[in-house]
């Protein structure tokens, strides 16, 4: 079961600053382990993010991104309350797809 | 086992527990609990490696405290231990190799102790890297001593010079006593033939230690 | 196109601020200081801190209880300020104790766990998910977030340790004769392009007791204080510091109050 991301969705104007912690191996496939053993490719291929159920990041990663990403993203015309929502799918089929609410600037 | 040490510690100091006066314990005292924290705290593969944390009497002179300061008689002892043991190669000869020297002067592996195995390689890193500038134009290299860029330029490379080089290396504490410096070959670190490439590495002009 | 002006100048304002407070950590041309403010805001550790939190709710071990009654020294359960004024001495074990000493105790005594056990698995192979144990211990300290490190010595035992660490830290040994400060006593040194702490400097013991556990970017995963400790010995070409031994917490209870002062901000980020 794929673990949980951190989601923090402030506003500052009418952007809203996303910050996202991904946990995720992201295992480059040419990785040896102690026995000398290559550690399977693993990693997340496809990241999207909406706002208020629409598309506004598309992404296709690749082995490149390292362990437990950090993706950042800013928001335009965004309002407190609006549902930001993240799903990612990896190139084993494992998919995770975390949620948080806009808040207003502190 | 720790309980009853503690509770041996504590019989130990009844008039002070029973006054409610916690005090800190005197040097002396110091020493004997801190000693026993280390014969009890650390473990390794064999006891002979254990034997790694058992002071020499220059190590204990040199473990000042604080600001406490050596006294001239005792840095008179360090120097007079650290030139006794002073050994030099068989061959007599004490400027090896550069290249050999320049390969084990950024190699900084070799002889620590993890998951109750020891890490033995063929021969131990001369860890010169992790503190000292080498060859010019080089940037992952350390500070904590002195710059060794242009070494054999600035001094030559007179049996002289290859001498005092070769025993800074061996044992420093005969020049410096108690210097940061690791007593790379009294220690065993390293052995007397590998010190003689790194002198080389210093000293001779072709090394890239002395490009220009 | 976008909708107000004032929305523009407000993002253009909202980007500067950014900026400028990221800037305004490091010096002029640091670009390093600007990087490592960026890791230290969105730090992968804050991830453990969740499942710390999870696990120390959970009811788990033999006895099938949550860590809820654990005392870390402000009473049972009470987290806020605890890993603040550790180590401490415990009435009920005898001891002084540091904070994953602590948490050994709790999780044998609450929860059944042999120790032996969560001895071997504390401290995690780098690139696994991390242990219980550094989830836990990340959890706790998260709790003291931006409170004052505050060690107090009054019983006899604490002021015992605190001297001792002090003599640990002064303590050369081994083929590479290192005592710690060898390494860490003076100020703007470095291994090959590690930066060394100055710890016999106040303000950067404090940055040292305040920030960790953290996440070490090369292991992919939170680290401790008990791991730091040990990781040093290692190094130094010296046998294996046990977890949570009496050398161990020695030099803990000596860096923490040395580091008196300092503020709280877990998880700290490290190379």
């Amino acid at each position: 079961m794929a673990e949980p991301m951190k989601i923090r969705a402030t506003l500052q104007g009418d952007v809203a600053d996303v910050r996202i912690l991904m946990s995720h191996p992201m295992e480059t496939g040419q990785r040896k382990n102690d026995k000398g053993e290559i550690v399977p490719l693993h990693f997340i291929q496809s990241v999207v993010v909406t706002h208020n159920g629409k598309t506004v990041l598309d992404a296709q990663w690749s082995q490149a991104v390292s362990r437990n990403p950090f993706l950042g993203l800013r928001v335009k015309g965004a309002k407190a309350g609006d549902k930001i929502s993240v799903t990612w799918v990896d190139n084993k089929g494992d998919k995770r797809t975390d949620e948080a609410t806009v808040a207003a600037a502190s | 086992m720790k309980k009853a040490w503690f509770k041996w510690a504590a019989l130990s100091v009844p008039a002070l527990i029973a006054a409610g006066c916690a005090t800190f314990p005197d040097q002396a005292t110091t020493r004997q609990i801190a000693e026993k924290m280390v014969s009890e705290s650390y473990s390794a593969p064999t006891p002979a490696l254990l034997k790694r944390l058992v002071q020499d009497k220059s190590q204990q002179i040199c473990s000042k405290i604080g600001d406490a300061k050596l006294t001239q008689e005792e840095a008179a002892e360090v120097v007079k231990l650290a030139r006794a043991s002073i050994q030099y190669p068989e061959s007599g000869q004490l400027v090896g190799d550069w290249k050999v020297g320049d390969k084990l002067a950024h190699d900084g592996a070799g002889d620590r102790i993890q998951f109750g195995r020891l890490e033995k390689r063929k021969e131990n890193g001369g860890l010169c890297q992790n503190c000292h500038a080498l060859a010019p134009g080089e940037i992952n290299v350390g500070n904590v001593g002195p710059s060794l860029t242009g070494y054999g330029l600035q001094r030559g490379n007179s049996e002289a010079v290859a001498k005092l080089t070769y025993e800074r290396i061996y044992n420093g504490w005969a020049y410096a006593p108690c210097s940061n410096m690791p007593r790379l070959g009294a220690t065993g670190h390293l052995t007397p033939e590998q010190i003689t490439h790194v002198v080389a590495y210093l000293i001779d002009p072709a090394s890239p230690v002395n490009k220009k | 196109m976008p909708r107000t002006r004032s929305g523009i100048t407000a993002f253009a304002v909202a980007c500067l601020t950014i900026c400028g407070t990221v800037l305004a950590q490091g010096k002029p041309d640091d670009g390093l200081a600007v990087g490592r403010q960026m890791l230290a805001e969105d730090n992968p550790g804050d991830l453990w801190i969740d499942r710390g939190e999870k696990l120390f709710y959970e009811k788990r071990g033999p006895k099938k209880a949550s860590l809820e009654k654990c005392d870390f020294g402000l009473g049972p359960g009470k987290l806020e300020g605890a890993t603040a004024q550790l180590p401490r001495y415990f009435p009920d074990t005898g001891q002084v104790q540091d904070l994953e000493s602590r948490l050994l105790t709790c999780m044998v005594e609450l929860q059944g766990f042999k120790r032996e056990d969560i001895v071997k698995r504390a401290i995690s192979p780098a690139g696994s998910s991390g242990s219980d144990v550094e989830a836990l211990a990340i959890y706790i300290s998260s709790r003291s977030n931006g409170m004052k490190m505050n060690v107090s010595l009054s019983h006899q035992k604490e002021y015992d340790m605190y001297k001792a660490g002090e003599y640990l830290f002064y303590r050369r040994s081994g083929q590479t004769d290192f005592a710690c400060i060898q390494c860490h006593g003076e100020a703007n040194k470095r291994i090959r392009l590690q930066d060394l702490v100055h710890m016999t400097d106040k303000k950067q013991i404090q940055e040292v007791v305040s920030s960790w556990p953290a996440y070490r970017g090369a292991h992919f995963v939170v680290r401790t204080m008990q791991w730091r400790l040990y990781d040093c010995f290692w190094q130094m070409r010296l046998p294996e510091l046990n977890y949570t031994s009496d050398a161990s917490i020695a030099l803990t209870t000596y860096l923490h109050y040395q580091g008196n002062g300092a503020v709280i901000r877990v998880p700290g980020f490290k190379r």
